[in-house]
């Protein structure tokens, strides 16, 4: 028989019985379209994650104080309690260093901020004229911090758009004095809106120098010092010298952690690609069951059509004919299932995207592959033992039922 | 026609087409199997977890500084221009009716060298009532004196790997550790305790809390605990805390949690993702259904003769349609039981493999497997089983 005969007698078979062609089909695009939204959904989640992460800068590493032995997170990796502070003149020497571009000391807190009678609990931020590049933020109005010694500062401050919104609902915010705890600052700057950064939402910030908000929360530690290599290839040198310098001037103690942005990116990147596949294997049991019922149907068929196939076989057809003829159809039904549920997976993450339009869920192509191939793998190997029954009918046996 | 005759019916015609029915059966099976195994494994990490914080004290209260926020507020820690839990205010809540002990705690990260020996650390800085919160146990010594919180003595009790790695197998008690540049005589050591949600607690050093707050050079504390008597109302003892601290503070500056308000929160959470992994296996239910839908509507197609007779032979139309229905029923159900059978011996097998997740069943989600596979199958039966009952009986006896 002809490929294109083949092809025809398939699609004949499933012409003949409609609504038990469409039931496979649905079975099987059902399967198809869980595992193209779902793997949407996670690799979406993961884009995310790594656009939020990219934002924050690039060539990024990250000097945080504290520093275990056993490896891992600890209540001390998040809290700036160390003995040997983590000071602006440490931040100041990784200016040294030769792969290292930029250096923003960053001190964190939280405080009460007022204007008029207005209060409202927020996070303040210490930082230096270089955290506008090394974060890539931009400004809506105003400027920046003035670029000027780390250890002194003026009593200015930027806001983030939605600060400045609740504090400044309807006047201009320019100009400006913002109460923070017991010192007062004048608003020089509003930032762009950025509705992102991971947990430190920039919207959200007010920022004022770092020796100003050092004094304020009574400390000398800073938070974090962010560091920009001056490349890619330099990410590795820079960390070591990072490490080398703090090492040195803290006595020889290696009391600090340096995290490469790479790195925390490669790790959630991993995270959440490990749970795009867990998922997609689950919905893939689903290709499973839709298998079993594509075996099912098609032993139904072979049953009903014995008196066909004994023509056939009366008429030469030889047994792999058959065989041929009845894993066609078997791979035709869930091939034009898989297409079906193909479609609809798209249309889900369509779906997804246009209700949150942040989220980039696209199906990685690897899962749209593994979908398919598994559907079509699934119809043909379920469609093995029908196909072998079919072809061991007896020609006799099979036409004299008639 | 009576129930058990309808029911007879069914099993025949279930028994009569074995591969087909056995096929659909694996079908459902396939999808309930799913739906047990994972909310099985679901409810061992939720058991886990919660297993996890038992490590900690029960009847315990912890107040940390600042007001939190309605949207999510201040990671714990970070410092802040909101006035500061002192070691006063931890006295003060000593008079608290209810409160058997009060734990002012600090923590932080710091080197701890003996004997030549270094090694980065976590520090916590408490006071002698600490050993209930934490729910340790002393291996060899004593825990920290109860002393004056200002003139405790430089006194550290270390956990079990702490002192493994600095002493080794040699005796602890009195030798000198250093830590973060001082000096701290060594008065116990704690049994071992194993970790918490990767953090490992025997990695840590004790000591008195005012001493910690001078070496982190912080004036506030991160944390008080309160343990309570286990007759005393939560809720009143942590209003009353409250009432004490904000007249001290003339406001209320800081946030109280009780270990019950944590404990659920995070089992509300670990519920959540069990309910959505239940619902991803279903989509293989889902499958399994329209496998049922078509398994009887060729069924019926095939049996239009033996509808016709029924019919012919005085057989109601409600009759046909609740046998074809009682069929899918039928199909689901044995379906969803040997589906129970495979995801329960499953998650046995992931029990053994793995000892330290406690996989278990939740008997809440069987039952609801087997109710849904029961209403799939009716839901499944609708459409063929109407068909059936539709029939003209003469085209169907001259369909034979």
């Amino acid at each position: 028989m002809r490929s294109a005969d083949l092809l025809g007698f398939a699609v004949g078979a499933a012409r003949g019985n409609r609504l038990r062609t469409a039931l496979l089909m649905l079975a099987m695009a059902i399967g198809v379209a869980a595992v193209v939204t779902l793997t949407a959904l996670g690799d979406g989640a993961r884009r995310y994650v790594v656009r939020e992460f990219s934002a924050i800068g690039s060539n990024l590493l990250i000097v945080l104080p504290g520093r275990t032995a056993t490896g891992g997170i600890n209540p001390g990796s998040f809290v700036s309690g160390t003995p040997r502070d983590l000071t602006v003149d440490d931040a100041q020497a990784l200016l040294r260093a030769p792969a290292v571009q930029r250096v923003a000391p960053l001190t964190v807190g939280t405080s009460e901020l007022s204007v008029g009678g207005r209060l409202r609990e927020g996070m303040v931020i210490g930082a230096t004229a270089e955290f506008i590049d090394v974060r890539q933020l931009r400004m809506a109005q105003g400027r920046f911090l003035p670029a000027q010694d780390w250890n002194r500062g003026k009593q200015v401050m930027v806001i983030g758009a939605k600060l400045r919104n609740e504090l400044f609902p309807n006047e201009a915010a320019l100009g400006q004095f913002v109460r923070v705890g017991d010192r007062r600052f004048r608003v020089i700057g509003v930032l762009a809106p950025t509705g992102s950064g991971l947990g430190m939402n920039t919207d959200e910030l007010a920022i004022v120098p770092v020796p100003l908000a050092l004094a304020m929360f009574n400390t000398n530690s800073l938070f974090r010092i962010l560091v920009e290599a001056r490349n890619r290839d330099a990410i590795e040198p820079a960390r070591r010298q990072v490490s080398e310098i703090i090492k040195a001037r803290h006595d020889g103690e290696e009391d600090v952690t340096v995290i490469t942005q790479d790195a925390m990116l490669a790790t959630f990147d991993r995270l959440l690609g490990t749970l795009t596949l867990g998922v997609a294997g689950i919905a893939a049991i689903s290709l499973a069951v839709a298998g079993i019922l594509v075996m099912n149907v098609m032993l139904v068929s072979v049953a009903q059509r014995r008196s066909e196939i004994g023509l056939l076989k009366a008429l030469g057809a030889s047994n792999g004919t058959i065989r041929m003829a009845f894993l066609a159809e078997a791979a035709l039904l869930s091939a034009a299932g898989a297409l079906a549920g193909y479609a609809l997976g798209l249309a889900g993450a369509a779906l997804i995207r246009a209700l949150y339009p942040q989220f980039p869920a696209y199906p990685p192509d690897w899962a749209v592959l593994a979908g398919l191939g598994t559907a079509l793998g699934t119809g043909l190997l379920f469609g093995v033992l029908p196909a072998r029954n079919a072809a061991r009918l007896d020609p006799v046996a099979a036409l004299a039922r008639r | 026609m009576i129930a058990a005759d309808a029911l007879r019916f069914a099993w025949r015609s279930v028994s009569s087409q074995r591969m087909r029915s056995l096929l659909t059966l694996g079908g459902i099976a396939v999808g309930i199997a799913a739906v047990i195994l994972l909310t099985s494994i679901g409810e061992g990490i939720h058991r886990f977890v919660l297993g996890e914080f038992s490590q900690f004290g029960t009847h315990v209260i912890g107040i940390s500084p600042g007001r939190i926020a309605a949207r999510g507020g201040p990671p714990s820690g970070l410092p802040t221009s909101v006035r500061p839990l002192t070691l006063d205010d931890a006295q003060a809540l000593q008079r608290v009716p209810g409160v058997v002990g009060v734990v002012p705690t600090v923590w932080g990260n710091a080197e701890a060298a003996a004997r030549g020996r270094v090694r980065r650390t976590v520090v916590y800085g408490v006071s002698s009532g600490a050993l209930p919160v934490f729910n340790m146990q002393v291996a060899v010594g004593q825990f920290l004196p109860g002393e004056g919180a200002e003139e405790a003595r430089n006194f550290v009790v270390l956990g079990a790997k702490l002192k493994n790695e600095l002493f080794g197998a040699d005796n602890a008690l009195g030798e000198r550790v250093r830590l973060g540049g001082q000096s701290f005589r060594v008065v116990g050591v704690l049994s071992p305790k194993g970790q918490f949600l990767g953090m490992d607690l025997d990695d840590t050093a004790f000591v008195p809390a005012a001493r910690a707050m001078e070496m982190f050079n912080r004036d506030g504390l991160t944390e008080i605990h309160l343990t309570h008597a286990p007759q005393a109302s939560v809720q009143a003892v942590a209003a009353a805390a409250e009432a004490v601290l904000k007249a001290r503070h003339g406001r209320a500056d800081f946030t109280i949690v009780t270990q019950q308000e944590m404990l659920s929160t995070l089992s509300n959470i670990l519920d959540v993702l069990t309910m959505a992994v239940a619902a991803l296996g279903s989509i293989s239910l889902l499958v399994g259904a329209v496998g049922i839908v078509t398994i009887m509507s060729i069924a019926v197609a095939e049996r239009r003769a033996e509808i016709g007779l029924l019919l012919a032979l005085g057989a109601r139309r409600r009759t046909v349609l609740r046998l074809f229905l009682g069929e899918a029923v039928v199909l689901a159900v044995l379906g969803s039981l040997l589906g129970v059978a495979i995801g329960f011996g499953l998650a046995q097998l992931i029990r053994l493999a793995l000892p330290a997740l406690p996989v278990s069943t939740p008997l809440l989600y069987v039952m609801l497997a087997v109710a849904s596979s029961a209403l799939i199958g009716l839901l499944a039966g609708v459409l063929p089983a109407r068909r059936a009952a539709h029939l003209d009986p003469v085209d169907a006896l001259r369909a034979e």
